[in-house]
């Protein structure tokens, strides 16, 4: 039986209107309608017709030939097909049906089998889940793909993300043609007063033509048009749908009501519809805003534009560019003071990125590292199954070989190979479907919404046909190796016997150790990606914040602006809170502070005094500016190198002081005293005397030093929405209440906002790492599940093939110990193969991961040849039974005959 | 020929063959001669069109047909009854008679209320 040539598909779909088929059918039919007329015609004739008289008679009793003709093909037609289709439906159920009953038989392998296939195609799933709905779907806006992020960069003045001032705004929505149209944003909590307590929400305050920019008109009442917005226009708001659920019950009448917000009486004047977000989901309030373009200072907007169709990011940001160069030529005293410098020598630019990749940035390259670790699983995992297949196809030949000899076609064993694999794959696929979606649920909530967009992440459509197409694909490709093997000439009554020549034994253990060697190999990349990234978060963890966050409760009391016209009333008022809150049980200390580390920075330029700012740009570089009240260091733990803390003898009508870090005193005083030195910020002309000198903190990002720091008295740069920072000794939900009491006692329409634990939130800046460390580390170890089953099980059936040679050689005085170290050797020598593979792709995969590492090489010495040998060590390991069992070989074998 | 007459042709053709083809398997040919001796040649005006008929019945899976060889040696298509068929022809006998009968009842009447 030779295979080739005739190498028809196998699950040839029924073929309609085939054209062989349609031929014959004519055939029959014009035989049959010829058959009538002639046999009426030799009837008329021997009634005494001519032949021309009987033919002409017959001919005409017979009727429309060509109409009946065509009705009977059109019959016969559908006929065919409904066959052909029925034939193909009853031979695939047949097929079903043996291959069911095969499985059945065989409940170790398959389960086996589709539990490995369910691994890989449900950790797969899972992060396909992921990417697809956080990385690859649309964002929520008609034509998303045109929306782009506008915000501008300053690398010089250390300004790498600079917001936009509201001239910058105007100019862009002017000059840059590409836009359609442009809005620009500033989120801002707002407090909201009315019948029950005070409630801080969060705002993102618009500009006119926001709404119209993303294009997604109100469910309800209505958006604002650009028009609309002046600075005579009385405030009116846009509400979120959830916001309008929970607090007006998604009544429709809230059109037109007014609320207080901020002590301003704000109308509704519509709804957004549910599912609107930006940024974020879930946004309580839009409040739009005039944004007046004389201003000048002032760089606290973010961008959003539309492009017209057909234009592309790059021009529109050169665009963009061209008119923030505009801006700053008649802004240089601005920028540069007496100096001035022509922007196109700078570094400064507008940047517009897309939408979509702004909002994922951060998770991107994350996904996109997981996503490729859990395609080597798969691989994995369909490299173990398709040894286990193929193994099970060699225990099975005698079978195959009956099956052809009593007359099944090659290509009809083939085929039922194929059935078989994809009814496994079909089945691991379903158990994998449902793993991925538990597992996307349960990773939802367990993230706690730290990834963009994790909300709206579900399995879809696109996704079913992912994990369907997956399994069907590597049903086919592990289901493919049997069939390969059947490909091969071979005698029959080997086959039938269960002997194979030496040389078919040889294709079939290639095949297996290439598997081996390849999931051994691709295990290492996975363990050592993950090792890696392991080293790096601990690296990470460990590093030293230079303050304390453990047990720090930080809240936000955003006094009534209404009561605190004048500012500096806000000074005294935040020191009366911390005094009382400082006096509550279980509190170590308190202070008030204008930023909470681990959340925006809000960088300042400054000048040293009698130091030549940096050549450059002509300007000073960038500090992270924050006020504090004394006591605020000590909560931290921050430690004083030297100097002074703030007392509360500095005072607004007191010298103006401040305190800076290390960083920032190493700079410009490099050995000496900082004490007593000089320095004002850019925004005002104020000089401050340095009074004390901090240890440096890592606040922005645990990754990196980031900017130095400079820290002011609370009371001498009055805030009207201090922080407390508060460090308690130990318990942190008893003190909460405690400072919520005494701050609605002194403070009544202040609501405490944003409350949190500091090291909840240096944990949450790390909770992508945390993620992807975790993820990968998990999908490393099944890897070397994988593996350490794949392996075992071909040395396993290694031995087992080699039984009565292993007996030979102990019935012939071989000593067992012997035997077990040929098989180590055998398994030691897969191992190092595996490995060598292993450590070169790793090295080429691990450059991938370069940006996710802190601190550790993506050739790490030490984790390479750490894992590599621990995974040789797990490869030999796993030989160990199955050598055992090649020990135990019974001599008694060598002699048995089949 | 109008529509109706169409239909109830068509309907009866279909009897007439499942009943021909009741006694033993036949060819077409014969199918013709058969229903033009039973009904005196009042039926079959055009004897073409029985084939689309044979062919529907055979789709329906009512009769199955088969190459043979007929009397005088050529080859024939034969048709034969199914046990589908078989219960069809009884299930629409009965129709046919219960209708005939109460038809031909009506027209009884109808016509002696006439004279």
């Amino acid at each position: 039986m030779s295979s080739g040539k005739r190498w028809r598909p196998l699950f040839r779909l029924p073929r309609f209107g085939h054209r062989a088929i349609s031929r014959e059918l004519e055939h029959q039919l014009d035989d049959e309608l010829a058959f009538h007329i002639r046999m009426r015609e030799e009837r008329l004739a021997k009634l005494g017709l001519s032949p021309q008289e009987a033919r002409a008679d017959a001919l005409a009793r017979f009727g429309d030939h060509e109409r009946i003709r065509a009705e009977c093909l059109t019959i016969d037609r559908q006929y065919a097909r409904e066959m052909t289709m029925m034939d193909w439906v009853e031979s695939l159920a047949a097929d079903l049906r043996f291959a069911l009953r095969t499985l059945r038989r065989a409940p170790a392998f398959t389960v086996i089998t589709a539990l490995t296939l369910a691994l890989g195609v449900g950790a797969t799933t899972a992060i396909f889940t992921l990417v697809h709905g956080i990385l690859l779907r649309p964002l929520p806006y008609p034509h998303a793909e045109q929306l782009v992020r506008v915000i501008q960069s300053y690398p010089e003045k250390g300004l790498d993300l600079w917001p936009l001032s509201r001239q910058n705004a105007a100019a862009y929505k002017k000059d840059v043609t590409d836009f359609s149209h442009f809005g620009a944003y500033y989120p801002e909590g707002v407090t909201l007063t009315g019948d029950g307590a005070p409630e801080r929400l969060m705002a993102v305050h618009v500009t006119g033509d926001f709404f119209e920019t993303l294009g997604v008109p109100a469910t309800l009442g209505r958006t604002v048009r650009d028009s609309e917005v002046t600075k005579a226009s009385a405030p009116v708001a846009v509400l979120g749908y959830g916001f309008w659920q929970s607090h007006f019950g998604g009544n429709a009448s809230v059109v037109g009501k007014t609320i207080d917000l901020d002590g301003t009486p704000t109308q509704i004047i519509g709804v957004m519809p549910q599912g609107f977000s930006f940024w974020r989901p879930d946004i309580p309030l839009f409040l739009p805003f005039a944004a007046d373009p004389t201003k000048r200072y002032g760089w606290f907007l973010g961008g959003v534009g539309r492009l017209k169709p057909g234009v592309t990011v790059t021009h529109a940001e050169h665009q963009a560019t061209g008119s923030m160069w505009n801006w700053a030529r008649t802004n240089k005293d601005l920028l540069w003071g007496s100096k001035p410098i022509a922007p196109e020598t700078t570094h400064m630019r507008a940047i517009v990125t897309p939408l979509q990749t702004t909002i994922t940035g951060d998770v991107r390259r994350p996904l996109l590292v997981l996503q490729a670790a859990v395609a080597l699983l798969l691989l994995i995992a369909i490299a173990n199954v398709a040894t286990l297949v193929s193994s099970r196809a060699a225990a099975r030949t005698p079978e195959i070989a009956v099956r052809t000899a009593l007359g099944a076609s090659t290509r009809r064993v083939a085929r039922q190979l194929i059935t078989e694999s994809l009814v496994v794959a079909a089945v691991g696929g379903i158990i994998g479907l449902v793993l991925a979606a538990a597992a996307v649920r349960s990773f939802a909530l367990w993230s706690n919404n730290a990834l963009p967009r994790i909300r709206e992440v579900g399995v879809d459509w696109q996704v079913l046909a992912f994990a369907l197409g997956i399994s069907i694909a590597s049903g086919v490709l592990f289901g493919l190796a049997p069939v390969f093997r059947m490909a091969r000439g071979r005698r029959l009554a080997d086959d039938l016997a269960g002997t194979q020549k030496a040389s078919a034994r040889t294709t079939t253990r290639r095949l297996n150790n290439t598997m081996i060697v390849t999931q051994i190999a691709l295990s290492l990349v996975l363990l050592v990606s993950a090792g890696l990234l392991i080293k790096s978060f601990r690296r990470l963890v460990q590093t030293d914040l230079g303050f304390e966050p453990r047990g720090v409760l930080t809240a936000t009391v955003p006094f009534p602006m209404k009561k605190y016209m004048n500012r500096d009333a806000a000074g005294p008022a935040t020191a009366s809170i911390v005094e009382r809150v400082r006096r509550l049980p279980g509190v170590r200390e308190a202070a008030a502070t204008t930023r909470v580390p681990f959340t925006g920075v809000n960088t300042d330029g400054f000048i040293v005094e009698g130091r030549q700012p940096p050549p450059n740009a002509g300007a000073e570089t960038q500090v992270v500016q924050s006020a504090v009240t004394p006591g605020y260091f000590s909560v931290l733990q921050q430690p004083l190198r030297y100097g002074r803390d703030f007392t509360t003898s500095d005072r607004d009508s007191s010298l103006a002081v401040v305190i800076v870090d290390d960083a920032f005193a190493s700079r410009f005083w490099k050995g000496q005293d900082a004490i007593g030195k000089r320095m004002h910020f850019t925004g005002d002309m104020t000089w401050r005397t340095i009074v004390g000198v901090t240890s440096s903190v890592r606040d922005q990002d645990a990754a990196e030093e980031g900017l130095p720091h400079a820290y002011t008295p609370f009371a001498q740069e009055p805030n009207l929405e201090p922080v407390l920072a508060i460090a308690t000794n130990g318990e942190v939900a008893p003190v909460l209440a405690e400072v919520r009491r005494a701050v609605s006692e002194l403070e009544p329409g202040a609501p405490l906002a944003n409350v949190r634990v500091l090291s909840d939130g240096v944990s949450q800046a790390l909770a992508n790492r945390r993620m992807t460390e975790i993820l990968l580390t998990a999908f490393a170890l099944l890897a070397l599940l994988l593996a350490v089953v794949g392996i075992y099980g071909v040395m396993i059936l290694y031995v087992t093939s080699r039984l009565r040679e292993f007996g030979i050689r102990i019935a012939i005085g071989a000593e067992p110990s012997r035997v077990v170290r040929l098989v180590l050797r055998e398994g030691l020598v897969l191992g190092v193969a595996g490995v060598g593979l292993g450590v070169a792709g790793a090295l080429i995969a691990t450059r991938w991961l370069e940006s996710l590492l802190y601190r550790v090489s993506p050739t790490d010495p030490l984790v390479f040849a750490g894992l590599a040998i621990a995974l040789l060590a797990v490869a030999v390991a796993s030989c160990y039974r199955p050598a055992r069992r090649a020990a135990a070989a019974d001599p008694a074998l060598a002699l048995r005959v089949d | 020929m109008a529509d109706a007459e169409i239909d109830l042709l068509r309907s009866s053709l279909d009897l007439l063959i499942l009943k021909a083809l009741s006694w033993s398997p036949m060819h077409g040919y014969a199918i013709s001669e058969w229903i033009d001796d039973a009904t005196r040649s009042v039926l079959l005006v055009e004897e073409g069109t029985l084939y689309p008929a044979l062919h529907r019945l055979e789709r329906r899976g009512w009769i199955a047909a088969e190459w043979g060889v007929s009397e005088n040696n050529r080859k024939a298509k034969f048709y034969s009854m199914t046990p589908a068929g078989r219960a069809r022809l009884r299930a629409e006998s009965r129709v046919w008679q219960r209708n005939a009968d109460a038809i031909a009842g009506v027209l009884r009447r109808s016509s002696s209320d006439a004279s």
